[in-house]
């Protein structure tokens, strides 16, 4: 039963249980009645029409049976969720992302919403469950008069159109889920394109679920007048956090079983398994003194620490830096404290990095060069050879002489020198093969991904201060500031962590900053952009603020611990041996298996869309839900003469999912193009598909549905071709082809046909595929290993639909499979 | 710059393999040099595919004795797709289709096995496959479509020789390029592994006719007959075949018992 519904904040969190109140502006108590409803209603301040529109299709929906077809519904358990949860307040909709409260933008700043805005859509919405939290169209497209807003805003802003198409595409009564979603609707997108217009470029909306067991149910409407044309995306992306494999930083989900990474004693360790789960909450941050070095965990992840309130003087606990014990700080073991418990003030444990293994090939010279080679070599082909220059400023002769004097002991070979006094510039090069190899093997290639390689890394710490201390002398500055201050500046995000990790084997702890990107504009009036920069810095005779060296590990306050909601998977692994312990950004954490939530979510979407007579609508979805989320949408178009439709969907996420995107072809010479793919792994349900309805002569449809079905998931392609009397020369075409890379996974076709004209010239193909041995044994034959081998077909088996999707979503498709794969092959 | 070329051997010794339990090959002994261009032929069913499937190890084609090395290393310790990293290459007679995966992603992504994103050279590649595709009078259109679907076989079999070009393995083994090919395209095939021939690679050319060797000239015959090498020889071996017929390697063999 519901409790009833809550008035505007503040709330009495204690009485609705859950987790981060001050999310949410406007929250509704669990549970659906009538009142749950009107309340939805009331903050949204509705007219009278659409509230008496809520009431009837909730009245439909309660008496409304489940649907007895396809994959079981019985453990929905619809007083479990929420209806209504809205971090802001109704008609507070965004047009800027700074004006959004910080966690919901960090969230959507991760999944690179605001970034792909500006590269490749002309309007963009979000929605953070019920709340549409964000609505942009760029003004060009405004001058064209199309309008691009969330639904609840057109109700009130564009009466007559809404009130002329709104359930007139999908009556509430057309099943349970579309009444349910009439009932309770809140956010989704209207488009109107007017007649004639291109919009040119797609608009996009994201939908994000945050809070567990929150429904969400979007209410979207697009119409394209007379000859129009326009493409709406709709899809997620989630995102990771990177761990240290011993030579660089790679994203936790990138972390393969049999890889070596570093644990709490600065050793390396294999790794044994690798997990991933779907998770829904909220993740900590955890800022140390050292900004760059900032990362995410869940919350009951356990992290190595030191509490602050453990070594304290027993005068004045808690207050200042100053207040620390540095004896009980020093003597007090570190203990795992799971991650939702840290405070800032706690140490957090850096272990140095103790593997050791030289290299006798790079010695003194080498290192110098190398040195200089990170702050200002490049390695180039000048006029078909092997080159290597260095770029220093003109006054920095006695560096030009150190590099030189290495550059011949290596190479045999006197370097030229190019003064350029115009740019205040002396260009230091030699062409040589060897030297060539040494800085691209061990230092990379290009300013921003220039980084060390192993052997560099882990050389004795005595020969890598050489290098140290020619990479300050070309990138860094010593400046007096109370003491020393030697910084060095990089665009190289790995390096940074690398130089961290140098130093620390030095003995010193180094603090990485973050400089953001930024336009400059210099004396002649040019544009210069700055790219994202990193700042490794230490001060020689005085510890980086408060931070202490504790054996072979230091120990760093941690300066802030925030929270973020975050709605996908989440990844960990479990190392060897009896440490139990692997590095995040640098610090130690411990490799537990979290539980697994068992509790799921809710989506119900009602979409309707109206293509005019000679308008062309395209629909692309990519809907990753995580493995929680039942996903049960309506999805239906209109397309009078000769106007095309075509919906592009792709499902690769949820717990159970049952779409069937539909086009009624209502005027002569009408087209659909529909392309369903489904891709359904361990413990998902995908039923999916396709309607083309033709009431009209001359029109035609081709429907492909594409399905994967792995490790146990299931697919099915439930598909209604209907050719209703009276609609002549129509032609349709459908294709399903499904792929079972293993014996687990199963699919079913579920075509019907009705078709009341006979010269409809109607085909339909049906293949079952699977991953050959002889097919993985050709292209391994061909260097390929296996994992990388079945990604590949499965790759050209979604080919036609990765090539309809944005270059972001075409990458996140492909690191799914990825994911997948690498889970079933370990 | 160095003039000598490397020097390479792919040694196999009374190799013994086994197909669903039946023996197939039964002691094969041969040993291939880079710079050579070697011909194993044999009548139908003699073993010269499972050898060449052996060698690759196709899960399905258990060797049970004899030794299989590259510069000394064992190939038969290795998985496939550490076999082609070490530089094996098969020219299979029925090459595999893969939906959607265009040719020259494929050819691209077979490179990249053996480069780093460092010492890759995409210039170097296009230019390559530009002209292998030039000596194989193929068209550029075909690089696009999915790889082998829809080929015609003529089209499969210069694909498996680019394939050859392209990775530049030092043994490649080519499993009857010929077969199935009308007298025009046996030619062209035929010329274009003789001009792709490098001086630091070797080519084991599997034929059961004589035709390709017209245009291919191997420097070395191999016979096989009921899985084992039953003769070799220069390139008078393969007209001494033509003209004699397999039943003759047959009776030499039983008369020498």
């Amino acid at each position: 039963m519901a409790q009833g519904a809550t008035d505007v904040t503040p709330l009495d969190y204690t009485r609705y249980d859950f987790k981060n109140p001050e999310t949410y502006r406007l929250r509704i108590a669990k549970g659906l009645t009538r009142e749950v409803v009107e309340q939805i209603s009331d903050f949204k301040k509705e007219p009278d029409w659409m509230r008496e529109y809520r009431l009837r299709a909730y009245d439909h929906f309660v008496q409304r049976p489940m649907p007895d077809w396809g994959p079981s519904l019985a453990e929905i358990d619809f007083d479990s969720y929420t209806y209504y949860a809205n971090p802001l307040l109704e008609g507070e909709t965004k047009r800027s992302w700074d004006d959004l409260p910080a966690d919901i933008k960090n969230t959507f700043d991760k999944l690179g919403i605001p970034k792909a805005e500006r590269e490749f859509f002309g309007g963009v919405g979000a929605q953070y469950d019920s709340g549409t939290v964000y609505h942009k169209i760029r003004e060009d497209l405004t001058a064209k008069g199309i309008l691009f807003t969330d639904t609840d805003s057109a109700v009130k802003e564009y009466p007559d159109i809404v009130r002329k198409y709104f359930g007139k595409i999908v009556p509430y009564n057309d099943n349970k889920f579309s009444a349910l979603n009439s009932a309770v609707w809140s956010g989704g997108s209207f488009v109107y394109v007017p007649p004639g217009v291109d919009a040119g470029i797609p608009l996009q909306a994201y939908f994000r679920i945050n809070a567990r067991n929150v429904g969400q149910f979007e209410r979207t409407l697009i119409i394209g007048d007379k000859g129009s044309k326009v493409h709406y995306i709709e899809g997620c992306l989630p995102a990771g956090e990177e761990v240290l494999v011993g030579d660089r930083l790679t994203p936790i989900e990138g972390i393969e079983t049999g890889q070596s990474v570093l644990n709490s004693d600065g050793q390396e360790t294999t790794v044994e398994k690798t997990m991933v789960r779907p998770f829904d909450g909220e993740l900590i941050d955890i800022t140390p003194v050292s900004v760059g070095n900032a990362f995410q965990l869940t919350p009951e992840h356990p992290v190595l620490c030191v509490r602050r309130s453990r070594v304290t003087t027993s005068l004045r606990p808690n207050r200042a830096l100053s207040d620390i014990d540095p004896a009980k700080l020093l003597s007090t073991p570190p203990e795992f404290v799971p991650a939702g418990e840290l405070q800032p003030g706690d140490f957090i444990h850096y272990p140095i990095n103790r593997t050791e293994r030289d290299d006798p090939t790079l010695g003194e010279d080498e290192l110098t060069v190398l040195g200089y080679y990170l702050s200002e070599g490049c390695v180039q082909m000048i006029n078909g050879c092997e080159a290597v220059t260095f770029t220093f400023h003109i006054d920095e002769t006695e560096y030009v002489d150190e590099l030189s004097r290495s550059i011949r002991a290596i190479t045999g070979k006197t370097p030229w020198t190019n003064r350029q006094p115009a740019k205040h510039a002396v260009v230091v090069g030699v062409y040589s093969k060897p030297l060539y190899a040494l800085c691209l093997e061990h230092g990379g290639k290009y300013a921003d991904q220039k980084r060390l390689s192993k052997s560099v890394m882990d050389l004795p710490p005595e020969k890598q201060r050489v290098l140290l201390e020619t990479y300050y002398n070309g990138d860094g500055n010593v400046y007096e500031r109370f003491g020393t201050v030697h910084r060095a500046l990089t665009v190289s995000r790995q390096l940074a962590f690398q130089l961290q990790e140098l130093q620390a084997r030095q003995g010193i702890f180094a603090t990485i900053n973050v400089r953001e990107p930024f336009q400059e504009t210099m004396e002649d009036g040019r544009q210069v952009s700055h790219k994202r920069a990193y700042t490794v810095y230490y001060q020689v005779g005085k510890r980086a603020e408060a931070v202490r060296r504790a054996g072979d590990a230091f120990l760093v306050p941690v300066r802030k611990v925030s929270r973020t909601p975050y709605h996908g998977n989440v990844y960990n692994f479990h190392v060897a041996g009896q440490n139990n312990t692997y590095l995040v950004k640098g610090f130690s954490v411990h490799n537990c298996t979290a539980p697994i939530y068992s509790t799921d979510s809710l989506h119900a979407a009602v979409v309707e869309v109206v293509a005019e007579p000679y308008s062309k609508v395209r629909y692309t979805t990519v809907q990753n839900w995580s493995k929680n989320v039942y996903n049960l949408v309506t999805k239906r178009a209109v397309a009078y003469e000769n106007a095309l439709v075509e919906w592009v969907d792709g499902n690769m996420g949820s717990k159970i999912t049952m779409k069937y995107p539909s086009v009624y072809l209502r005027g002569r010479g009408a087209r659909a193009d529909i392309l369903s793919v489904a891709f359904a792994s361990q413990g998902q349900i995908i039923d999916s598909g396709a309607k083309a309805v033709h009431s009209a002569p001359d029109t035609s449809s081709k429907i492909i549905a594409k399905s994967i079905a792995i490790r146990g998931g299931q697919t099915s392609y439930r598909g209604l071709l209907h050719v209703a009397p009276g609609a002549t020369g129509v032609k349709a075409a459908v294709r399903c082809d499904a792929l079972l890379p293993d014996e687990l996974g199963r699919s079913d076709t579920y075509p019907y046909n009705e078709i009341h004209e006979e010269d409809a010239t109607i085909t339909h193909e049906a293949v079952v595929g699977k991953i050959g041995e002889e097919q993985i044994f050709y292209l391994m034959s061909r260097g390929l290993n296996e994992s990388d081998a079945i990604h590949l077909i499965l790759m050209g088996f979604l080919a036609e639909f990765a090539k309809e999707l944005p270059v972001d979503y075409a990458l996140e498709l492909n690191r799914l499979i990825q994911l997948e794969m690498t889970g079933a092959v370990g | 710059m160095t003039t000598s070329t490397p020097e390479h051997t792919l040694e196999v010794k009374g190799l013994h393999a086994e197909v669903a339990g039946k023996e197939i090959l039964k002691g094969v002994s041969l040993t291939l040099k880079s710079g050579e261009l070697s011909a194993l032929m044999g009548p139908n069913g003699s073993g010269k595919s499972t050898l060449a499937y052996a060698l690759m190890g196709h899960p399905k084609y258990k060797v049970t004795a004899g030794t299989v090395t590259l510069d000394g290393k064992d190939l038969l310790k290795l998985s496939v797709d550490h076999r082609a990293r070490a530089g094996l290459f098969l020219g299979f007679q029925y090459p595999q289709e893969v939906s959607g995966l265009s040719l020259s992603k494929f050819l691209w992504t077979a490179y990249m096995q053996r480069h780093t994103a460092e010492n890759a050279d995409a210039n170097g590649f296009d230019a390559d496959l530009k002209r292998n595709l030039g000596y194989l009078g193929m068209d550029d259109a075909l690089l696009k479509r999915s790889l082998n679907e829809g080929f015609s076989g003529g089209e499969k079999k210069r694909v498996e020789v680019l394939q050859m070009a392209t990775l530049k393995p030092l043994f490649a083994i080519l499993d009857e390029p010929d077969s199935g090919l009308d007298i025009d395209a046996v030619r062209s095939v035929g010329e274009t592994v003789a001009k792709l021939h490098r001086p630091d690679a070797g080519i084991l050319l599997i034929t059961h006719y004589q035709r390709i060797l017209k245009y291919v000239k191997p420097d070395k015959v191999f016979v096989m007959v009921d899985g084992a090498i039953a003769l070799s020889g220069g390139r008078e071996l393969a007209e001494q075949l033509e003209a004699k017929g397999y039943d003759w390697v047959r009776l030499g063999i039983a008369e020498a018992a």
